[in-house]
C-alpha cells in the first residue's frame, strides 16, 4: 500500500515536472536537438524588440530572438536561427511590427532592396555572422513628426492668410483680367498662323506635286542611262573615244616635232643675223669693198638705201617667216 | 455612548486577538522550522501528505481549470471579435492560466479541500487530546503533524498547478478550434506571442506560496482547535477562510513584486 502510494505520488511529480519543462521548452520555440545557426546583429536601438521575438526570412518564421544586449553605442541582438540558412548577398536585419499590437520582429533582407535605409555599419573585426540591421521608427516617433509637419503647415496656412490680403486679391483679379486679354490674342494668334500653315501646306502640296513629277522624269532619265549600260551602247562610245584620243595623240607628237623644226630654223636665222652685224661692223670700219663705199659718201649714199631696203628686208623675214619660209606638216 | 464604548472594544478585541494569534502563528513557524531536523519524525509521513494533499487534489484542481480555460477561451473571443485578430485568445489564455487563474483558482479550491481537512483532523486531534497524548509520550507534535503537511503542500501544490495550467490552456485551445473556428497554428501563434519562460516560474513560486499558506493555516487553527466538535468546525471554518483570504492578498503580493 504505502509503496503503491509512493509510486502513485512519484509518477504525479514526474509527469508534472515534464509537462512544466517540456511545455516551456516547446512554447520557447526550442527546436530539440535540430541545427541552429547564431547570427547576431548590431543596431543603433531595437524598438519595442523583445526576447523571444520572431525571426522571418522573405516572410516565414525561421527562428526567435536569443538576446538583446548593449555593446558599446551599440545594440547587439542574438537571433537563434532554425536552421542552417544561406542568408542572401550582402544580408540585413530590419526590425518592425509584426502587427499592430505591438509585437516585433527581426526580418533577414539585402541590403539591395532597402538602399535608403541606414543599417549599422558593422566594424571590419566583426565576424561574418555579425549583421547590420536598423530599427523602423516607432508608431510614437511618427505621430510626434506627424505633429511637427501639421504644426509647420498651421505656420504655412498662418503666413498664407497674412500674405493673401485685399491688395493681393484685387492684383490677382487684375492679373486674371490681363490673362484672358492675354489668353484672345494668342487665340487670334492661333487662328492667323493656322491660316498661314494652311497656305503653306497648298505651296508643300504644289511643290510636293513638282517634285513628284521631277522624280518622274529623273526616273524616266535613270532608266535610260540603265538601258545604255545594259545595252553596252557605252562600250561602243568608250572605244570610240579612245580611238580619238590616239589619233589626238598622234597630231600632239607631230606638232612637237614641227615646233622643234622652227626652233632650229630660228636658230639658224639668228646664227645669220650675227655674221651680218659682223659684216656690217667691218663695212662701217671702212674694210672691203663695202667699206670703202661708206668712205665714199655716193657709195655710201647708194649704200644706204640698200642697207635700208635689207632692214627691210629682214625685219619683214622677221614679222612674216611664212613669206620667206615654207612649212609643211602633212 | 455605551455603544461607542462595545465597539471600541470590540475592535481592541479583535486587534489583540489577531495579534495574539499572528504571535502563535509565529511560534508555530520557527517550532516547524525546528522541528525540520528531526526528519525521522516527519519523513515516514510525507509520502501519505504528498498522496492526500496533491494526487487526491489532482481531480478537483483539473476540472476547475478545464472549465476555466473554456471560459477564457470564449470570453476572449467574445470581447477581441472585430477588433483584435483571434490569435489573442491564445494569447489571453495562456497568460492568465499561468499568471493568474491557475494558481489562484487552484489555491481557492484547494484550501477548502485540504485547508479544511487538515485543519479539521489536527483540530479533531487537538479536542481528543491525541495531540497531548504526543507530547506525553515526548513526541514533537509539530514535526510529526505540521511539517510533513506543510511540506507536502508546498510541494504538491506547484506539482498540480502545472498540470492544471497545462489542462486549462489545452482546454482553451480546443475550445478555439471547435467552437470559435479557430485553427491550432492560430491559437498556437498568441500562446507563443508573448510567452516567457518566467511566467512558469511565477506560477510556480505562487502554487508553492499558496500552499504553503493553506497547510500552515490548516495546522494552526486545527492545532489551537478548542471546545470539541464545535470548536473544531470553527476552526475549520476559519482556516479556509484565513487562508482564501491570504492566497488573494499572496496574489496580489506576487504581482506587485514579481511582475515587474
Amino acid at each position: 500500500m504505502n509503496r503503491g502510494r509512493e509510486l502513485l505520488v512519484g509518477l504525479v511529480i514526474i509527469i508534472s515536472a515534464l509537462t512544466a519543462v517540456v511545455g516551456t521548452l516547446w512554447l520557447k520555440g526550442t527546436n530539440f536537438g535540430r541545427p541552429q545557426t547564431e547570427v547576431d546583429v548590431l543596431l543603433r536601438g531595437v524598438g519595442q524588440l523583445n526576447r523571444g521575438n520572431a525571426v522571418k526570412y522573405l516572410g516565414v518564421g525561421i527562428g526567435r530572438v536569443e538576446n538583446i544586449t548593449v555593446d558599446g553605442v551599440a545594440v547587439r541582438v542574438s537571433l537563434l536561427l532554425d536552421q542552417d540558412m544561406v542568408l542572401p548577398p550582402d544580408p540585413a536585419v530590419v526590425l518592425g511590427p509584426e502587427s499592430l499590437f505591438g509585437d516585433w520582429q527581426a526580418e533577414i533582407v539585402s541590403r539591395i532592396e532597402f538602399p535608403r535605409f541606414p543599417f549599422y555599419e558593422v566594424p571590419p573585426g566583426e565576424g561574418p555572422n555579425v549583421l547590420g540591421g536598423y530599427a523602423l521608427p516607432e508608431l510614437s516617433r511618427l505621430s510626434a513628426s506627424a505633429d511637427l509637419i501639421s504644426e509647420n503647415l498651421a505656420d504655412l496656412t498662418d503666413r498664407l492668410g497674412l500674405a493673401f490680403n485685399d491688395s493681393t486679391a484685387t492684383a490677382l483679379a487684375s492679373a486674371i483680367a490681363n490673362l484672358d486679354t492675354i489668353s484672345l490674342e494668342i487665340r487670334a494668334l492661333v487662328a492667323q498662323q493656322s491660316a498661314v500653315a494652311v497656305s503653306v501646306t497648298a505651296s508643300a502640296d504644289t511643290a510636293l506635286a513638282e517634285i513628284e513629277q521631277a522624280s518622274v522624269v529623273a526616273r524616266r532619265t535613270f532608266e535610260r542611262i540603265e538601258t545604255i549600260l545594259t545595252d553596252a551602247q557605252i562600250d561602243t562610245i568608250v572605244a570610240n573615244v579612245r580611238v580619238a584620243s590616239t589619233g589626238i595623240q598622234e597630231i600632239v607628237t607631230s606638232l612637237a616635232e614641227s615646233t622643234g623644226g622652227i626652233a632650229a630654223t630660228i636658230k639658224r636665222a639668228d646664227s645669220t643675223f650675227a655674221r651680218l652685224d659682223r659684216i656690217s661692223a667691218r663695212i662701217e670700219s671702212g674694210e672691203g669693198a663695202i667699206g670703202r663705199l661708206l668712205v665714199d659718201s655716193t657709195l655710201a649714199i647708194r649704200a644706204e638705201d640698200v642697207l635700208a631696203q635689207i632692214d627691210k628686208l629682214l625685219q619683214d623675214l622677221r614679222e612674216n617667216p611664212r613669206k620667206y619660209v615654207r612649212l609643211s606638216i602633212f | 455612548m455605551p455603544y461607542m464604548v462595545d465597539a471600541t472594544r470590540a475592535i481592541g478585541r479583535t486587534t489583540l486577538r489577531t495579534v495574539a494569534a499572528v504571535g502563535r502563528f509565529g511560534y508555530l513557524a520557527v517550532d516547524a522550522g525546528r522541528a525540520l531536523r528531526k526528519g525521522s519524525l516527519w519523513a515516514p509521513h510525507l509520502v501519505g501528505q504528498m498522496a492526500k494533499i496533491g494526487v487526491a487534489s489532482v481531480p478537483i484542481a483539473l476540472f476547475v481549470a478545464l472549465f476555466t480555460g473554456v471560459v477564457l477561451a470564449l470570453q476572449a473571443a467574445y470581447t477581441f471579435t472585430g477588433a483584435v485578430p483571434q490569435y489573442f485568445v491564445g494569447t489571453l489564455v495562456g497568460k492568465t492560466m499561468l499568471l493568474e487563474l491557475g494558481p489562484v483558482l487552484t489555491g481557492l479550491a484547494l484550501s477548502g479541500r485540504v485547508g479544511a481537512a487538515i485543519a479539521a483532523e489536527i483540530g479533531a486531534m487537538r479536542v481528543t487530546e491525541q495531540i497531548d497524548a504526543l507530547e506525553t509520550l515526548a513526541y514533537d507534535p509539530v514535526a510529526y503533524l505540521v511539517v510533513p503537511r506543510v511540506i507536502a503542500g508546498a510541494t504538491m501544490f506547484p506539482v498540480v498547478v502545472i498540470l492544471a495550467d497545462a489542462l486549462g490552456i489545452s482546454a482553451g485551445l480546443g475550445t478555439a478550434v471547435l467552437r470559435l473556428d479557430m485553427s491550432a497554428f492560430e491559437f498556437l501563434k498568441g500562446l507563443r506571442l508573448f510567452f516567457e519562460s518566467w511566467d512558469v516560474w511565477f506560477s510556480l513560486i505562487k502554487s508553492a506560496s499558496f500552499g504553503l499558506t493553506v497547510t500552515s493555516v490548516g495546522c494552526f487553527f486545527g492545532f489551537h482547535a478548542s471546545g470539541g466538535a464545535e470548536g473544531v468546525g470553527r476552526a475549520t471554518t476559519r482556516a479556509v477562510v484565513v487562508s482564501t483570504m491570504i492566497i488573494l492578498a499572496l496574489d496580489a503580493f506576487w504581482a506587485a513584486t514579481l511582475l515587474k
